[in-house]
């Protein structure tokens, strides 16, 4: 199967407003995206895969994500993976607390002193994370590493476009299924990368296409023939756009 | 689970993305904190994605007034969808057009635009639970 790019690492902190830990995590999280690894890293709020919509609920099947957790109650990595794709990373603060022989993080509004030494623990162990994902291959659906290499420094892309206040959306192509209108996560990007592989359409690489397609987005249970006449139809349609841009 | 001592709760939302989410945060906290300690308590919304029970249960048994950040609303989606009931709900941008002046920078830490803003909004969210404890809104069922 393809591999889709693979260009950022999407981190979700749990945020937690009640604990000192959840500050950390967020504090932590936005320093890696800010300052660490800003044109490395992306995020979303966590509730918007609840609240959100398909694009949003794919974040973790379209990026190898770091689930960054205040406590042992993970909400953070148990929720991503329950709703959108098992994280390939975790962090969790007060686990790093000990490790690190820090005292308690205190105060979840202002962070007392050991809480801003575990935000510098957390950030660091999150960019450590976010330098390994990227250098190694990371299978989508299981969310683990396939195996850990060096690799090619990974160029610096424009950031997904935006779906929601956190800039975090995932392309999403809206096509007529039998009448009927459906959101496909991912689809701009694939149909990109099969016109790169230079894949001409066909019987054999709409199959591909939705074997690809079925990574991102739940297709029915027997709707495989009307996805693949879509399917075929739109990369013929991309295509033809694709040529008269050019 | 039986109402809680402290019967409002107040849920804001989780935005990391845009200063709005930390105002909304900050706001939530000068509410549970300061302004209204003895009769609120603040729920993590980290908890309701999950599905913690006693989180859930929270927003079940007792009024709750929520804090977005943005249009999407996720605070208040989620109350409702873990059986909660929500009174009230505030949006920052609202609050924001009421205060033009204010306008806030940083998400990490708010700038004095964003702390008079999450004052502000702070301000109504109080109000809002002094209505709901006096018993002059009624609570909607869930």
């Amino acid at each position: 199967m393809p591999e889709l790019p693979n260009r950022m690492v999407g981190i979700v902190a749990c945020s937690g407003e009640e604990l000192a830990e959840g500050t950390v995590t967020r504090l932590a999280a936005l320093r890696v995206l800010h300052e660490m690894r800003p044109d490395r890293t992306v995020t979303i709020c966590l509730p918007l895969f609840l609240a959100g919509g398909k694009g949003d609920r794919a974040f973790a099947r379209f990026y190898p994500t770091i689930a960054v957790d205040g406590c042992e109650k993970r909400c953070a990595a148990r929720a991503t993976e329950q709703l959108s794709g098992k994280p390939a990373a975790g962090v969790i603060v007060s686990d790093l607390v000990r490790e690190h022989g820090l005292g308690r993080p205190e105060g979840a509004r202002r962070l007392n002193a050991s809480g801003l030494l575990a935000v510098d623990a957390t950030a660091d162990r999150i960019a450590g994370l976010v330098d390994e994902l990227l250098g190694a291959k990371w299978d989508r659906r299981t969310g683990a590493l396939v195996e850990l290499e060096p690799g090619p420094a990974v160029s610096a892309e424009a950031p997904p476009q935006a779906g929601c206040a956190c800039g975090s959306g995932i392309p999403v192509a809206k096509v007529d299924v039998d009448g009927r209108t459906v959101s496909l996560a991912a689809l701009p990007l694939i149909f990109e990368q099969f016109r790169e592989a230079g894949k001409a359409p066909g019987a054999e690489v709409t199959q591909e296409l939705l074997a690809t397609v079925k990574v991102y987005n739940d297709v029915p249970a027997g709707a495989d023939e009307a996805y693949r006449a879509v399917l075929a139809r739109e990369y013929a349609v991309f295509l033809d756009h694709e040529r008269a841009a050019r | 689970m039986s109402p809680d001592a402290r019967n409002v709760m107040v849920v804001p939302c989780s935005g990391i993305g845009k200063t709005y989410g930390t105002v909304s945060r900050e706001a939530a906290y000068e509410v549970t904190e300061d302004l209204r300690a003895e009769s609120t308590r603040l729920v993590a919304l980290s908890l309701l994605v999950l599905g913690d029970d006693e989180a859930r249960a929270a927003v079940a048994a007792n009024p709750t007034v929520t804090i977005d950040g943005c249009k999407l609303g996720c605070a208040e989606k989620m109350v409702r969808e873990s059986g909660g009931r929500v009174p009230r709900s505030f949006a920052v941008l609202d609050t924001y057009r009421r205060h033009r002046d204010l306008k806030p920078d940083g998400i990490a830490e708010l700038d004095e635009g964003g702390r008079r803003l999450a004052h502000a909004l702070a301000d109504e969210v109080a109000a809002a639970v002094d209505s709901l404890t006096a018993g002059d809104e009624e609570v909607p069922h869930a």
